[in-house]
Parts: C-alpha cells; sequence; structure tokens
C-alpha cells in the first residue's frame, strides 16, 4: 500500500518536473498543511506562515527540476522548508540588531484565541527557547521523517542526529511547562 | 494538639492553597514533555493560517516573481564588480603616476634652463 502511494508520489513529482501545472497544484495541495504546520513549528508566528509556506513552495517549484531521485521528494521538500525558515529566523535576527526597535520585528504575541489550549501555548513557549537547528529537528521528527533522512538533510551522521535529538528533547522538556 | 503542631498544620493547609487545581496532572504532564496531541494541535494551527486559494497563489507568484539569481550568477557578479575595482585602482594609479612625471619633469626642465642660464651668463 505505502509502495503505490509512493509511486504515485514518484509520478507526480516527475509529471510537476516536466511542468505540468496540475501536477504542480497537486504537490502544493497535499503538502500545504504540513509545511504550514512545519513553518509554525519553527518560528512560532502565525503571521509568518502564510508567507514563508508560499516561498517554500515557489522555491519547490523552480528547483524540481533539479531534484534527482523523485522518490526522495518529501525529505527534499522539508529540507527546502527548514533552510527557509532559518534563513528568515536568521534575517529577523540581523534586522534585529541593526534596527533594534523597528516595530515590526518586536516579538509580536500570538492575538487571543490562535492558541487554544494550555499544552500548545506551552509547547510553544518551549519552542520558542530553543535554538532554530534544534526546532528544525524536533519539527522534523514530529513529521516522520527518519533519522537517516535529517543526517542527510544535515550533512551529518545517524548518531550525530540521534545525540543532537536527545539533547534538543531534554531541553524542549526543560522548558514545557504547562501552566 | 501541641501549639507548635497547629502552626505546621496551618503552614502546610497555606501552602497546599497554593497550588492550583489540576496540579498533579500538570507535574506529569511537565515531566513527560508534549504530547503528540500536542504537537498535531500545533501543526493544525499552523495549517490553518493558510488563506483558501493558497495553492492557485503560489503558482501565480512562481510565475510573476522573477528568480532568485543563482550562485553562479552572485559569483559572476563578485568577479565583475572585483575586476571593476581592480582596473579603476589601476587606471587612477597610472593617471597619477602621469601625471606625477609631468610635474617633475617640467620641474627638472625649469632646473635646466635655470642652470644654462647661469651657465650662459658672464
Amino acid at each position: 500500500m505505502e509502495s503505490t502511494s509512493s509511486t504515485a508520489l514518484a509520478d507526480l513529482v516527475r509529471r510537476a518536473q516536466q511542468g505540468e501545472e496540475s501536477a504542480q497544484r497537486e504537490l502544493i495541495v497535499s503538502y500545504q498543511h504540513r509545511v504550514a504546520g512545519f513553518v509554525y513549528a519553527m518560528t512560532g508566528r502565525s503571521d509568518y506562515v502564510e508567507d514563508l509556506s508560499q516561498q517554500v513552495f515557489i522555491k519547490m517549484i523552480r528547483a524540481l527540476d533539479r531534484l534527482q531521485a523523485p522518490a526522495q521528494f518529501e525529505s527534499w521538500l522539508f529540507r527546502l522548508a527548514r533552510n527557509t525558515c532559518i534563513d528568515q529566523l536568521r534575517r529577523q535576527k540581523l534586522r534585529r540588531i541593526f534596527l533594534p526597535f523597528g516595530e515590526e520585528h518586536e516579538n509580536i504575541p500570538e492575538p487571543p484565541g490562535a492558541v487554544d489550549s494550555e499544552e500548545l501555548d506551552a509547547l510553544r513557549h518551549a519552542l520558542a527557547q530553543l535554538r532554530p537547528q534544534d526546532r528544525a529537528l524536533l519539527a522534523l521528527v514530529q513529521e516522520g521523517r527518519s533519522h537517516a533522512e535529517i543526517a542527510e538533510t544535515l550533512g551529518t551522521s545517524v548518531a550525530a542526529v540521534k545525540a543532537r535529538l536527545h539533547r534538543a528533547r531534554e531541553h524542549l522538556r526543560e522548558h514545557y511547562t504547562p501552566i | 494538639m501541641k501549639p507548635e503542631d497547629k502552626a505546621w498544620q496551618s503552614l502546610q493547609q497555606h501552602a497546599a492553597a497554593q497550588l492550583r487545581s489540576g496540579f498533579a496532572a500538570r507535574v506529569v504532564r511537565a515531566a513527560n514533555g508534549p504530547t503528540d496531541a500536542s504537537w498535531q494541535s500545533l501543526r493544525a494551527v499552523g495549517a490553518a493560517q493558510l488563506r483558501p486559494g493558497f495553492a492557485a497563489r503560489v503558482l501565480s507568484a512562481a510565475r510573476r516573481i522573477p528568480g532568485a539569481p543563482s550562485l553562479l550568477d552572485q559569483l559572476g557578479l563578485c568577479v565583475g564588480t572585483a575586476v571593476l575595482c581592480i582596473v579603476g585602482t589601476l587606471f587612477f594609479h597610472s593617471r597619477s603616476l602621469e601625471i606625477e612625471n609631468e610635474r617633475n619633469l617640467a620641474t627638472w626642465q625649469r632646473i635646466a634652463m635655470v642652470v644654462q642660464d647661469a651657465d650662459n651668463a658672464p
């Protein structure tokens, strides 16, 4: 069953690589919610989600023809999402250095009602205390990426990923305090 | 009951009253870390931020917005800028050298003329 769906996905990716717009659209629709969730976990800002997700998918469409193995589309897409979010967070940090009092760079709290439970709020708070790289690691695991895939994404070994993941989980637990 | 026991008891009661309801559940949740359900809610909140028609907007933006310059383009721009700077510097250097030489030559000519005049003087 799983191999059937992965074959179908590879086929869809191949069609999208050939420039078939309906296939590109289908790919976006299939992954938009997962990518948006990943972006939210990485940034903790709901006002960034649409914009960053759009950037991820635009990059996807433009770089799709360079993807050698269509079967590895998912891990490739989440690598794009991770790099886009980390770039955004780096830019934000730089802007904060050069424009420390810029209103648009302040850490705007989530509007009321955006966060619906204390556990979710605690998770958001705990994630915000981690380094973006660690956040990405945890979010990639939550997205079902294997250790091997994450190691490939980060250009490191599986053992290093496991060690970093262990530390990231420890840090998350330290900061996770449902009120 | 002894007065000190009574005091201890009231201290304990006061301390216990500081704990809000559901304390034990919260401690257990904090100790175990975020559950899969929390992660799912987080992802769901993120997913809910996308306005309808997201895919259509991405496709139209991908067609409209020019692509980011490639690494090769950026490298080309760097090399071009560096070459332009070097050529400019060399040009400025040679030009100022030329002007300096002309000025020196004119000074020497003037000195030579003065010397010649002095030699020719009776």
